[in-house]
C-alpha cells in the first residue's frame, strides 16, 4: 500500500511539475519586452552581454536602464509610487528595501523566482540584508562589508605595522601623509547621500557609541555623532584635494592610482586594486578588517520583481525567471571567467577554485576576519533614504566648510528627521 | 475662406496643443502644491497654503533662490560679454571668409555637445588630482585648486562651462549679424576718425540693440534650465553652494523622500517670480529699443 501511495505520489508530483513548467513556458512570446532598472555595477554591465540567451528563452527583449545610484533610487521610487509600473524588475539595495517592502512595491522572492535557482545558496550575510521579518525580497548579486586597504610598501618604508585600532590608524594616516611618499594618508566619501558620505561616516558614529533613535526620537546629534563628525572631518585634512565632494568612485580611483595610503571601503573594491589594466598598485595592497572598534557596514544589492510593473501573470513569470537567471550559479561562474571577482552573491561561488584564483589569499582572509564585524549599520526604516540624505547634506556642508558648528548642523538634520519619523505614524 | 480665418484655423491645433500641455502641468503643480502628497504614500489631503508658508521659513529655499539669481546674472552677463568681445575681435582681425567660417564652425562645437557630456568633460578637467587645468595651474605654481569642492569657487566654475557653451555660440550669431550691417555708418564714423572701439560702442552695437535684447532673453530662459549641468558637475554641492531652485525642487520632490507637494509649491513660486521678472525685463527692453 505504501509503495502504491509512493508511486502515485511520484507520478502526481512529476505531472504537477511538468504542468507547471508547461504553464510557465506558455508565457514564451507573450511578453514583448521586459524593463529592468539597474545600476552600473560590473555584474549588471556584464549581464548586458548575455541577454541574448534570456531573450531567446522567452522570446522577449530585456531592456536595462542604467543609472547612477541616487538617480536609480529616485526613478524607481517615482515609477512605483505613481503606479506607472514602467519597470518590471527593480534594482534594490539595503537603503531602500524597508521603504519598498512597507509600500508593497516588491514581491517576496520565493513567490516569483523558481526553486530551481537554489535560493538557499545565497550568502547568509547578503540574504540577511535582503530579508525583512523572515521574508527575503531580493536576490543579491553583490554586497558584503568593509575592508581596510593599505599600501604595504608605504607602511614598510615608514616602519609602521598594520593598524589594528582606530587610534593606530589615525596616527598612521598622519605619519604617512607627512612622509615624502607622494601619497596622501587617507581618502573617504564626502559627497552627500545616504549611500555616500553617511555610509562611510556611520561606522565611526557607531564605533563611538552612537545610536540612530533614542526613545522614538532621532539621536544622531548626540555627543557620539558630533565626535564622529569631527574625527571624520579631521581625517579629511590628510586626503587628496576635493575630498569634500568625493564619491566612492573618486576615493577608490584615488587609491588605485597610487595617491592614497589607507582606505576603508566596501570589500568589493578589493579585486579592483588587483586589476592590472586599471590599477597602478597591483601587488602593493594589503587587506585587513577595519581597525577596532570600527564595525563593518553590511550591504547588499540585488534584483526584485516589482508588484507595480509586473502585476500580471506572464510578466510576473518572466520577471521572476530573469531575477533567478541573472543571479544564478552559472551566471556567477561566467562572470568569474570574464575576470569579475567583485560581485559575488553565492556561497558556492566563494568556495569555487575560479574565485580563489582571481584574488589574493590575503583578501580572502580579510573577508573572513571581517565577517563577524559586519552588520546593517544604517537605520532600518522606510524613511531612511530621506533621513539619510538630509544628514548627508549636513555632513557635506561641514566637510566643505560652508558650516562650522557641527552640533548645530546635526541638530538641524535631527529636527528634520523628526518630521520624517512623524510621517510614519 | 478669408485669409484671416485660414490663419486662425491652422494655428488653433498647434496653440491648443501647446496650451493644453502647459496648462495641464501648471494646473497639476498648483493642485499638488496645496496638498501634502509624498511619493511614499498614495494618501494625501488638502493643506491649503501650508507648503508655501513653510517655504518662507526654509533656509535652503532662500539659499537656492539666491544661487538662482547669481547663476542667472553670471551666465547671462558672462555669455553676452564674451560673445560681444569675441565677435568684435574676429570681425576686426579675421578678414578672410574661409578663416571666419572655420572659426564659426569650431565655436559651434561646444553647444552641439550634450550638456551631460560637457559636464562630465569639465568635471574631469577641473579634477584637483587628475585634471588638465590643475596640471597647468601647477606649472605656474598655483594650486591644486578645488574648483568644484570649494564653496566660493564652485558656482562660478560651473558657470564657466555654461558660458563656454553658449558664449561661443552667440559669438557666431553676433558675427553674422555684424556682417549684415550696412557699411555706410561705419565708413562715416571712420571718416570722423573714430577709433575701432568707438565705432562698435557707438555705431554697430546700438544698431544691434534689438537682436541683443532677444539674445539676452533667450539666454535668461536657457539659464533657468541648467539643471543637468549643475546636477552632473556638483549635484548642488559642496553643501548647498550650487543648489539652484530647480535642483532643490528635484532634491525635495524626487530624490529626498519624495515630497512632491512641497516641490510643487516651490515650482509654482518659481513660475510666478520668473514670469514677473521676464515681463519687467521685456518691457524695459522694449522701452530701450524704442
Amino acid at each position: 500500500m505504501q509503495v502504491k501511495t509512493f508511486l502515485l505520489g511520484t507520478v502526481f508530483c512529476t505531472l504537477a511539475v511538468q504542468a507547471h513548467a508547461q504553464d510557465e513556458m506558455a508565457c514564451k512570446g507573450q511578453v514583448s519586452s521586459l524593463n529592468v532598472i539597474g545600476q552600473g555595477m560590473p555584474a549588471v554591465t556584464e549581464l548586458s552581454n548575455r541577454l541574448s540567451e534570456f531573450n531567446a528563452k522567452w522570446d522577449t527583449e530585456v531592456r536595462i536602464t542604467l543609472l547612477g545610484e541616487n538617480e536609480r533610487r529616485a526613478r524607481a521610487r517615482l515609477d512605483a509610487s505613481t503606479g506607472a509600473g514602467s519597470y518590471h524588475v527593480m534594482y534594490v539595495d539595503e537603503a531602500n528595501l524597508a521603504e519598498y517592502v512597507s509600500a508593497g512595491w516588491v514581491y517576496p522572492l520565493a513567490d516569483v523566482v523558481p526553486e530551481s535557482y537554489d535560493l538557499a545558496d545565497f550568502r547568509t550575510d547578503l540574504r540577511n540584508v535582503a530579508t525583512i521579518d523572515g521574508t527575503q525580497y531580493f536576490a543579491p548579486f553583490v554586497g558584503g562589508g568593509d575592508v581596510m586597504m593599505y599600501r604595504k610598501d608605504l607602511l614598510e618604508e615608514a616602519g609602521l605595522e598594520v593598524p589594528r585600532t582606530l587610534d593606530d590608524m589615525v596616527a598612521a594616516i598622519k605619519l604617512l601623509d607627512a612622509a615624502d611618499n607622494r601619497a596622501h594618508g587617507w581618502a573617504a566619501r564626502g559627497q552627500r547621500g545616504s549611500g555616500m558620505n553617511v555610509w562611510r561616516w556611520t561606522p565611526f558614529f557607531r564605533a563611538l557609541g552612537g545610536e540612530w533613535i533614542d526613545d522614538g526620537m532621532p539621536a544622531f546629534n548626540s555627543p557620539a555623532g558630533v565626535a564622529a563628525t569631527e574625527l571624520y572631518k579631521d581625517l579629511m585634512a590628510y586626503a587628496p584635494p576635493g575630498i569634500a565632494t568625493f564619491n566612492w568612485s573618486d576615493s577608490v580611483e584615488a587609491f588605485r592610482s597610487g595617491q592614497v595610503a589607507i582606505l576603508i571601503e566596501s570589500d568589493v573594491f578589493g579585486p579592483w586594486m588587483e586589476d592590472v589594466a586599471k590599477s597602478s598598485v597591483v601587488g602593493k595592497v594589503g587587506y585587513a578588517p577595519p581597525p577596532d572598534p570600527l564595525p563593518s557596514a553590511g550591504w547588499a544589492h540585488g534584483w526584485a520583481v516589482s508588484t507595480v510593473g509586473a502585476a500580471e501573470g506572464c510578466i510576473q513569470v518572466v520577471a521572476g525567471d530573469f531575477v533567478g537567471w541573472a543571479t544564478s550559479k552559472e551566471m556567477e561562474q561566467q562572470r568569474l571567467e570574464a575576470g569579475i571577482a567583485s560581485d559575488i552573491g553565492r556561497v558556492s561561488t566563494l568556495q569555487s577554485d575560479a574565485f580563489k584564483a582571481l584574488v589574493p589569499q590575503e583578501y580572502i582572509d580579510a573577508l573572513l576576519e571581517t565577517g563577524p564585524k559586519t552588520d546593517l549599520l544604517i537605520m532600518a526604516s522606510p524613511v531612511w533614504p530621506e533621513i539619510g540624505d538630509t544628514l548627508g547634506l549636513a555632513l557635506e556642508e561641514i566637510f566643505a566648510g560652508t558650516r562650522t558648528d557641527v552640533q548645530a548642523v546635526l541638530d538641524e538634520a535631527a529636527f528634520f528627521a523628526e518630521d520624517s519619523l512623524a510621517g510614519l505614524k | 475662406m478669408t485669409r484671416k480665418r485660414f490663419v486662425t484655423l491652422t494655428l488653433i491645433p498647434a496653440i491648443g496643443l501647446l496650451a493644453t500641455l502647459a496648462l495641464v502641468s501648471i494646473a497639476g503643480a498648483i493642485w499638488f502644491s496645496v496638498m501634502n502628497r509624498t511619493l511614499r504614500s498614495a494618501d494625501y489631503e488638502f493643506v491649503g497654503l501650508h507648503n508655501f508658508l513653510r517655504l518662507l521659513r526654509d533656509r535652503r529655499f532662500f539659499n537656492a533662490l539666491e544661487n538662482s539669481i547669481i547663476w542667472e546674472a553670471i551666465t547671462v552677463i558672462g555669455t553676452l560679454t564674451l560673445a560681444v568681445l569675441l565677435a568684435v575681435l574676429i570681425f576686426e582681425t579675421v578678414k578672410k571668409p574661409l578663416w571666419r567660417n572655420l572659426i564659426c564652425f569650431a565655436f559651434l562645437v561646444p553647444v552641439l555637445l550634450p550638456r551631460v557630456a560637457a559636464a562630465f568633460i569639465w568635471r574631469f578637467l577641473y579634477s584637483p588630482s587628475l585634471g588638465v587645468i590643475n596640471y597647468l595651474c601647477g606649472l605656474v605654481g598655483i594650486g591644486p585648486v578645488e574648483f568644484l569642492a570649494n564653496p566660493s569657487l564652485a558656482l562660478i566654475s560651473v558657470a564657466v562651462v555654461d558660458i563656454w557653451q553658449w558664449g561661443l555660440f552667440f559669438t557666431v550669431i553676433l558675427l553674422k549679424l555684424l556682417e549684415t550691417l550696412p557699411r555706410e555708418p561705419i565708413e562715416a564714423a571712420k571718416l570722423d576718425s573714430a577709433r575701432t572701439w568707438e565705432i562698435h560702442a557707438y555705431v554697430t552695437l546700438p544698431m544691434l540693440k534689438g537682436p541683443l535684447i532677444s539674445l539676452t532673453l533667450v539666454k535668461a530662459v536657457e539659464s533657468l534650465r541648467s539643471f543637468d549641468l549643475i546636477f552632473v558637475m556638483t549635484g548642488g554641492g559642496p553643501g548647498t553652494a550650487t543648489e539652484t531652485l530647480d535642483l532643490y525642487a528635484y532634491q525635495m520632490g524626487i530624490n529626498m523622500g519624495g515630497r512632491i507637494s512641497y516641490a510643487s509649491a516651490m515650482s509654482v513660486l518659481l513660475l510666478i517670480v520668473t514670469t514677473m521678472a521676464f515681463v519687467i525685463i521685456w518691457k524695459a527692453g522694449k522701452k530701450w529699443t524704442n
